[in-house]
């Protein structure tokens, strides 16, 4: 970024070590080795499917489903992971080919177009993360206000059902597997080793695949919409037969979800040995700051529950592509076992998708208001709490599913119980207000207006939680409200707080107060306006996922319509005011916020290795207002760096 | 204090009247949707005080709490208060259960079908709806007597379905493989519309079927209608097979057309003769020149498509879409029937 310092290309080469040898640009980590690896490996994957076939003796050899399925989801994009580099340590390692243990050769960037390589870095990893997700963010948002163009009347005006329903499911399934999940993996990836008093994560090499299989994903997401018959159409949640008897786009999703899954997996792992292995000294389980407690349970849900989805997703495609019977009832295949795995991933994802948001508010409520947080120890504990129940409410997305009755109450039980952890943040947010000394800035907007929507997001979950409102709402709109509510309301919102809380120490800039001010205020009026009267459309009987619906409800679908549309717009307004104000925003200084916890203690930008010298923690992060309390003591160049 | 307890009855006064003044649900036609009325009502009280506190802190604290930019102090150090946060774990606790107790009755009462049900087999496809009343009487509108609790066993013969008549509140599955189960008891007479809630493929917006309560003695002379008349049909098509003439002819006809509304044609296809214009699959109005095009014999070819309907896929629509379970679904009769209906003999 705005560093000056020679990149430490050679550093820790041993003496008597032959140089490095020089390799041509074709040769060199990159796109223009991608260039040629991708394509390579993507003939590798052909011809084993051809001569596989050729051997077996099938018609046709050259079936391009099957290689489209191995060379273009499986092969290529490791060809492409290969090309870019990221595999070239461990090869060099395994080769027996000289490495070097410490090599920062593709550690910090230096200038912008470090960005657009493999880095090992946390910051530059947590900001190439944050900036791939915003364009599948634009990219779902804007699925969204197509088929929501086509919703604002009744009847069919510009999409065939087909292609409807590839818009809904995949809205969905950007939003999920590669907007929200992967945002907060980005701003944790920046934040949480600066927290822990931490020169990077535990793996960085790790960090660098799990954020290049992103793109894979995303673009196998959106790929799916050129494949004959059109994009996925069975909805995010892909049920079985259906999914296995759609046209060939479907596959796109159950190996989209692979690549996401892994990325997900993989850079959960990171953060439970960093966060257990690398705090600073000092810093005790209950110094850590909220962020770090909510992505240790993040990680810990993400690292039991997604190989599940894997696993279902695999299921489902081997029912298509080797005909076997999982999930179709000839041949014993069970229907009903699709949902009970694909849910046991998926509810938890729930939780995957706001604990970190939990984190982030934390943060910005106790900063914002001059406080500490209220509660801490409870704070902590009720994530735990989450944790524990997640995996025991999953069969709560079935209730008109046809499993077996006796299953339903204790699901209804354990769902509603989940509502008191929750809770308890939400009182303990209110109590930390209460008597604060509130600064509205616009990452404190975002908490506020998360509060108000989350709670409603909350209470309509309390709604399907019972059975009976259950059997009437499930599958209306009243769950699609309920819903956003959660997503938009609560993970959207808490992304949008982080985001301008961490922009400063990111960019070393300052936004535009009065823009980011705008943004919160367009978004939290439409965000209300496009779901709210959602909740009357599903329970007086709109179903979800419909092309066409009754013409009774014309007039609110038009409302929600006009809502969606300024609510896409005002993202634009997000836009412009990052791009401008990380180009010629104000000099940020190490800690505009006056926080506390450790990260806002270094420069802004945080130097390349964050600390000259391992922080050394000495109290609670959010002791605002205790005389002369410290979170950490920081020894070394760092602040002063900064100041220079 | 006070203030605060100002804003958060401001506040509930207000949701309440939103709760209130809109019609949130639909009328209820049915002895479980008054049941699932009261469960919400229930639900709508605990959440409207709940989230009054809430909403009464946040906008006191903005308005109370709120300090200029350059102020630079800190607030008081509190960091906690142990008999606040047990409260507030207790009382919700207490709450959530209270909900759960309620919907448990419910469930157990909304899933009771007492002692003398009306059992209806509910048959789902891509996309239509058949219905059969003890005695074998199919339908393919839902007709139910007033105050008599109806069980459906239900059973899908492809993908995944889900039954809802949104006035009657009851929402049930329907899954290939398994024989679910749900008990509807209508309170008044009129006309609803069936839906399909679970996403099912393309013509899955327009899964419906008309549904009709009727007192009962109305319903037990429509089902003596109904039983008659299938005997009738299913003599006429007998006779029609062994002896033919004009009078069988129209038989004959008469079953394909009856055979093409109950196996749900018109949910996809455009057929003038049916009065039907979806437009998911292809129309049905130029049999004659589709199979001239793929070089078959007429009768040939309309069998060949319903039974096999991947063999040939008319350009710009995808294999795979179409039921392909109609050679066992259809008896012959009725299969020699629609073609004959469909070919326009």
């Amino acid at each position: 970024m705005t560093s000056t310092t020679e990149p430490h290309s050679q550093h820790g080469l041993r003496p008597g070590d032959p140089p490095p040898r020089r390799r041509g640009i074709f040769m060199r980590p990159g796109y223009l080795r991608a260039s040629w690896v991708t394509p390579l490996f993507f003939l590798i994957g052909m011809y084993i499917v051809v001569a596989l076939r050729a051997l077996a003796g099938w018609d046709p050899v050259y079936d391009w489903e099957y290689i489209v399925l191995i060379a273009g989801m499986v092969t290529a994009p490791i060809g492409f992971l290969l090309g870019m580099g990221v595999f070239d340590y461990w090869l060099y390692w395994i080769s027996g080919r000289p490495t070097v243990a410490d090599d920062h050769a593709s550690h910090g960037a230096y200038s912008w177009k470090d960005y657009f390589k493999v880095n090992t870095d946390h910051k530059v990893i947590g900001i190439q993360y944050l900036v791939t997700t915003f364009f599948f963010f634009v990219a779902g948002g804007f699925l969204a206000m197509l088929f929501r163009a086509e919703l604002a009347e009744p009847g069919m005006q510009f999409f065939d059902t087909q292609t409807f329903n590839g818009l809904v499911s995949a809205h969905a399934t950007l939003m999920i597997f590669v907007f929200i999940i992967p945002a907060f993996a980005g701003l944790a990836n920046f934040a949480v080793p600066l927290m822990l008093g931490a020169p990077d994560m535990a793996f960085p090499r790790l960090n660098a695949l799990s954020f290049w299989m992103l793109p894979v994903a995303g673009a196998l997401f959106l790929a799916s919409f050129l494949a004959p018959g059109g994009a996925f159409a069975t909805g995010w949640t892909s049920y079985a037969p259906l999914a296995s008897e759609q046209p060939f786009g479907q596959v796109f999703f159950n190996m989209g979800v692979q690549w996401a899954g892994a990325s997900s997996i993989a850079t959960a792992l990171n953060f439970l040995v960093t966060i257990i292995t690398m705090r600073a000294p000092g810093m005790t389980f209950w110094r850590m700051p909220l962020l770090v407690w909510a992505n240790f349970t993040t990680s810990l849900l993400v690292v039991i529950a997604t190989p599940f989805i894997a696993g279902s997703q695999f299921f489902v495609m081997f029912d298509r592509v080797m005909h076997t019977s999982f999930f179709t009832p000839d041949n014993g295949g069970y229907v009903l076992g699709y949902q009970h795995i694909f849910w046991f991933y998926s509810h938890p994802a729930v939780y995957i998708m706001v604990l970190p948001g939990f984190g982030i508010i934390s943060e910005v409520i106790s900063v914002f208001s001059r406080k500490p947080i209220f509660g801490y120890r409870l704070m902590a504990v009720s994530l735990i709490g989450i944790l524990v129940l997640a995996f025991s409410v999953w069969a709560h997305h079935m209730f008109v599913a046809g499993m077996a009755d006796w299953l339903r109450i204790p699901m209804m039980i354990s769902t509603l119980l989940i509502a008191v952890p929750t809770g308890i943040k939400v009182f303990s947010w209110l109590a930390t207000l209460w008597e604060g000394k509130l600064h509205l800035s616009t990452p404190m907007l975002f908490a506020l207006g998360f509060i108000s929507t989350f709670v409603i997001g909350g209470l309509s979950g309390v709604y399907v939680a019972s059975v009976p409102i259950d059997i009437h709402a499930s599958d209306t709109y009243f769950v699609v409200a309920h819903i956003h509510y959660v997503l938009f309301g609560g993970s959207v919102f808490t992304i949008f707080a982080g985001l301008y809380y961490w922009f400063p120490k990111m960019t070393g800039r300052m936004f535009d107060e009065r823009l980011g001010k705008l943004h919160f205020w367009l978004t939290f009026v439409t965000f209300n306006l496009t779901f709210f009267p959602m909740h009357w459309l599903g329970l007086d009987g709109m179903p979800r996922r419909v092309a066409d619906y009754a013409g009774t409800y014309g007039a609110l679908n038009m409302v929600v319509s006009i809502g969606s549309f300024v609510l896409g717009a005002s993202v634009v307004i997000f836009a412009y005011n990052i791009v401008v104000s990380w180009a010629r925003g104000p000099v940020a200084e190490s800690n505009p916020w006056k926080a506390m916890t450790i990260e806002w203690q270094v420069s802004s930008p945080p130097p390349v290795f964050n600390f000259d010298e391992i922080p050394q923690v000495v109290g609670g992060p959010y002791e605002y207002g205790v005389p002369g309390a410290r979170h950490a003591v920081l020894r070394g160049g760092a602040l002063q760096e900064a100041h220079a | 204090m006070i203030r605060v307890t100002v804003i958060a009855v401001l506040a509930a006064i207000v949701t309440t009247l939103v709760a209130v003044l809109i019609r949130w649900l639909p009328e209820s036609a049915s002895e479980q949707m008054d049941r699932i009325t009261f469960t919400y009502w229930f639900a709508t009280v605990i959440s409207i005080a709940i989230f009054s506190i809430v909403i009464g802190l946040i906008v006191y604290s903005v308005w109370a709490f709120r300090v200029q930019p350059e102020d630079d102090t800190d607030g008081p150090p509190i960091h906690g208060n142990t008999k606040l946060e047990i409260a507030w774990t207790i009382v919700p606790a207490l709450l959530v259960i209270s909900i759960g107790l309620v919907s448990a009755v419910v469930i157990s009462k909304n899933a009771n079908a007492g002692s003398d049900p009306l059992e209806v087999k509910v048959f789902a496809q891509q996309f239509a709806w058949k219905f059969e009343y003890p005695g074998e009487v199919r339908s393919d509108e839902l007709v139910m007597p007033l105050r008599r609790p109806v069980e459906f066993h239900m059973e899908s013969a492809d993908v995944i379905h889900s039954l809802w008549i949104p006035q009657m509140g009851q929402k049930q599955d329907v899954v290939p493989g398994v024989t679910t189960k749900i008990v509807i008891t209508p309170t008044r007479t009129g006309t609803f519309t069936l839906i399909c809630t679970e996403l099912c493929g393309l013509g899955h917006a327009t899964m419906r079927a008309p549904v009709r309560v009727l007192e009962q003695p109305e319903f037990a002379s429509w089902l003596a209608k109904q039983r008659a008349a299938g005997a009738g049909a299913a003599g006429g098509a007998a006779s029609g097979g062994t002896g033919g003439g004009t009078q069988a002819g129209g038989a004959a006809s008469a079953l394909g057309k009856q055979t093409f509304a109950s196996a749900g044609c018109g949910g996809c296809h455009a057929f003038e003769p049916a009065g039907t214009d979806a437009q998911i699959g292809p129309g049905l109005d130029n049999l004659v020149a589709d199979a001239k095009k793929a070089g078959e014999p007429e009768d040939a070819y309309i069998e060949q498509s319903i039974v096999e309907p991947n063999a040939v896929v008319v350009a710009g629509y995808q294999p795979g879409v179409m039921p392909q379970t109609f050679g066992e679904t259809l008896s012959p009769e009725e299969l020699d029937a629609l073609v004959a209906f469909l070919s326009g003999k």
